[in-house]
């Protein structure tokens, strides 16, 4: 293994001994009701740890990108309610690849632009027109990051907040998801770095999910574990009965498989293109999680379905990642056509070498 | 009286009720509306002549009807308009038949026949945090004193407690007895002092659940159902009544005569765009287990009223029922996309009530447990605590 194919150990240890101490769940619970914050996004921001993996050159922290989805996989298992993944590997990375200043606050990344947000060009400017779903945290951000494919370019805007209406909108876990209108917007006119488009960002927004999903589903399992060997009903605790191990067992397979596949992408993805490899980890990760919240949550009975037992800040968040950055249905169509793209003699070589393969 | 047609049951009906139409919509149990309203207007209107609980005997506002007179009016009640009766559910198909089976003739007349015209909601006092699964560790307990007997513990998961008027509560009144021995069953007024609520909010919203603390209240022995030590044996047929869901003819969905579509259908095919085979493969297996699976709960819930006392086929009911809902769910889950997460999406209510409907009323396990315990005649699980005091298991001796 070289260097880049290892997590920097203090990063794992700074970033999980920090959420531990932020994210607790009145905190998560608070955060779910005002659509933010501040308090825990201030601690997490003033380590650095939404930047990493963005040259310092270019305004970021410096590491690696397995060092970056690592905090995501931590944020993810602590439930901090905060725009990690759109400040750093997604809005950031863009903002970053198109020479673009990154802003001190937060940023947020239209994640499903070419479906209804169109740009025109004339001169060094871009104009945005629009209404963007489900935008991640637009309500508090200070920039609003639209990739946009304009003539053969991928052009990445990077528009202040204040200069579009925003209507708050919340997913099933109260993070906010809001609705962004764009009204002929005008910003400087900057072109993405090569191999950046609209499909590189899809894959990284997918990318991004699958290391929180990993994360979530971990704490989850941990979660199950603990609560059934504390519970006790017929004289044991119910972790004793065979009936409630095999759904602990479901859980823990699932975290240890998505775990797998998000690290297994997230080091082909340091390396280089990793299609293959993100497209199996968001599905693996999307069928691990709707398995593993079926069984964890009929695990704990009752008492994990109240507000105040903390099991539904994981699943929820779940439910809702599932949907983000492609379903289950596009990932294993994506990933069926290129099976059959490679034809019956690769397919043994396609599943083994991944996107080494394919290039 | 002799048994009508179904032509005259849909004619004596359509004087009361309104026909259901195309838009008539399923609503999810404990999810819904805090309207109490819709549901009591329905019940006055048809306890004159004993419609919704037919089997009931006349002066209780049923109509002394047979088993198959009263599949038949189930059956056409599905054409009317009925609301969601979840807030009346308790006593309409728990409680009610409870009384019918334990309770003295007093009780009867006082209980009943407000509760089949909709005037007094019930609630169930059965679980506390120590006593879920395992439901025979009840520790709340009752001490007699004189005519009267003092309460005092808490319960949890107690659905509808805060509209309710009455409860039908599970008391230990010996603790020297083994635990399924040493209970008793009373009936509280919910008014009493001594008695306070503080509803759970759940993860849908829904603050339907509540705790409930009992401490020194007072109730004459007159609210006793059932022998003293005999609740667990009243608290049994209370719950196969729940599993075979004797209770729950409101709200139902669609697949009424006339209706093309059953209502979930109609609205997941407005958000599919494509119909792929795929999703009209498990469009018609969806449809095909929920129509068997509420044929099964009819049955299981005829045979509940017309014997008094239901079987384990309740058990199978339950779990077939719940199994329909959750695949609804989940395939309108999927169907809606990434839009479904947003709040007030499609299936954003079902998706997050979804894994109750396994847990509630009885877990998948317990239920399958009672299959195969008493259907299969599988040997049963261990039962450690079977012959020793409660007071003594309950310190861990065991």
């Amino acid at each position: 293994m070289t260097e880049d194919s290892l997590v920097d150990p203090l990063v794992t240890e700074t970033a999980h001994r920090l959420l531990s101490e932020i994210c607790d769940h009145e905190s998560i619970q608070a955060a779910e009701a005002t659509g933010q914050a501040p308090e825990i996004w201030n601690a997490f921001a003033e380590t650095g740890f939404p930047w990493i993996s963005i040259d310092e050159d270019a305004g970021g922290s410096g590491g690696s990108l397995l060092d970056a989805l690592e905090v995501l996989r931590l944020v993810g298992y602590h439930a901090a309610p905060i725009p990690a993944a759109e400040t750093g590997i997604l809005g950031g990375w863009l903002l970053a690849n198109s020479s673009q200043e990154l802003p001190d606050g937060i940023t947020t990344v239209v994640p499903n632009g070419r479906e209804n947000v169109t740009g025109s060009v004339s001169g060094d400017e871009v104009t945005v027109t629009g209404r963007a779903l489900r935008v991640p945290w637009a309500r508090v951000a200070e920039r609003i990051v639209v990739p946009l494919s304009i003539e053969d370019q991928t052009v990445i805007a990077s528009i202040d907040s204040a200069q579009c209406a925003i209507e708050p909108m919340t997913n099933m876990a109260g993070e906010p998801r809001d609705t962004v209108t764009f009204e002929n917007v005008q910003v400087p006119l900057a072109i993405a770095a090569p191999g950046i488009d609209l499909e590189a960002f899809r894959f990284r927004g997918a990318l991004s999910r699958a290391a929180l999903m990993a994360g979530a589903i971990e704490k989850m399992s941990q979660l199950t574990v603990s609560y059934t060997n504390d519970r006790v009903q017929f004289g044991r605790p119910v972790a004793k009965f065979q009936a409630v191990q095999q759904h602990l067992v479901w859980g823990a397979q699932d975290a240890a498989l998505a775990r797998m596949v998000a690290e297994t992408a997230a080091r082909e993805a340091a390396r280089g293109t990793a299609q293959f490899e993100i497209a199996a980890a968001k599905l693996v990760a999307n069928q691990a999680a709707a398995r593993a919240t079926k069984a964890c949550h009929q695990a704990h009975g009752a008492m994990g379905m109240t507000q105040e037992y903390p099991l539904h800040h994981l699943s929820r968040r779940l439910w809702s990642w599932r949907k983000e950055y492609g379903s289950d249905a596009e990932w294993s169509s994506w990933l069926g056509k290129i099976a059959v793209a490679q034809g019956a003699d690769q397919l043994y070589p396609l599943v083994t070498g991944g996107s080494a393969v394919l290039n | 009286m002799n048994d009508l047609t179904e032509e005259q049951i849909r004619t004596e009906l359509a004087l009361i009720l309104d026909r259901r139409s195309a838009d008539t919509r399923l609503s999810t149990m404990g999810a819904g509306s805090d309207d109490l309203d819709e549901g009591r207007r329905y019940l006055a209107n048809t306890v004159r002549d004993g419609w919704h609980v037919p089997t009931w005997p006349r002066e209780h506002g049923g109509q002394d009807a047979s088993a198959h007179q009263n599949s038949l009016i189930g059956r056409v009640l599905r054409e009317f308009v009925v609301p969601d009766l979840y807030p009346f559910a308790i006593g309409l198909g728990m409680v009610g038949p409870a009384l019918l089976q334990h309770g003295t003739e007093v009780q009867q007349r006082d209980w009943l026949k407000p509760i089949a015209s909709g005037e007094a909601i019930w609630c169930q006092m059965f679980s506390e945090p120590e006593a879920g699964s395992d439901l025979a560790n009840v520790a709340l307990t009752a001490q007699q004193d004189g005519d009267e007997w003092i309460l005092g513990g808490q319960k949890t998961w107690t659905s509808r407690a805060m509209w309710a008027d009455w409860a039908i509560c599970l008391a230990r009144t010996d603790p020297t007895q083994p635990k399924h021995k040493g209970l008793t069953m009373f009936a509280i007024p919910m008014s009493l002092s001594g008695v306070e609520i503080r509803p759970l909010m759940q993860m849908n919203r829904d603050a339907h659940f509540s705790e409930v603390f009992v401490d020194g209240a007072r109730i004459s022995d007159q609210c006793r159902i059932g022998d003293v030590g005999e609740g667990w044996r009243v608290a049994m047929t209370v719950l196969a009544h729940e599993r075979a869901g004797g209770g729950s003819r409101g709200g139902g969905d669609g697949n009424a005569r006339g209706l093309k579509l059953p209502s979930w259908v109609a609205d997941l095919q407005v958000l599919v765009g494509e119909q792929s085979s795929d999703w009209r493969n498990k469009v018609a297996a969806i449809y095909a287990r929920d129509t068997t699976s509420r044929w099964t709960a009819q049955r299981a819930g005829d045979e509940a009223r017309s014997t008094g006392s239901p079987g384990p086929a309740g058990s199978g009911a339950k779990l077939r029922t719940v199994n329909s809902y959750k695949s609804r769910s989940y395939l309108a889950n999927r169907t809606a996309g990434a839009h479904g997460m947003l709040e007030d999406g499609h299936g954003y209510i079902e998706t997050l009530t979804a894994p109750s409907m396994s847990i509630r009323g009885g877990t998948d396990e317990i239920q399958r447990n009672i299959l195969g315990e008493r259907v299969l005649g599988l040997p049963g699980e261990p039962r450690l605590d079977r012959d020793v005091s409660w007071s003594e298991s309950r310190r861990g001796l065991i």
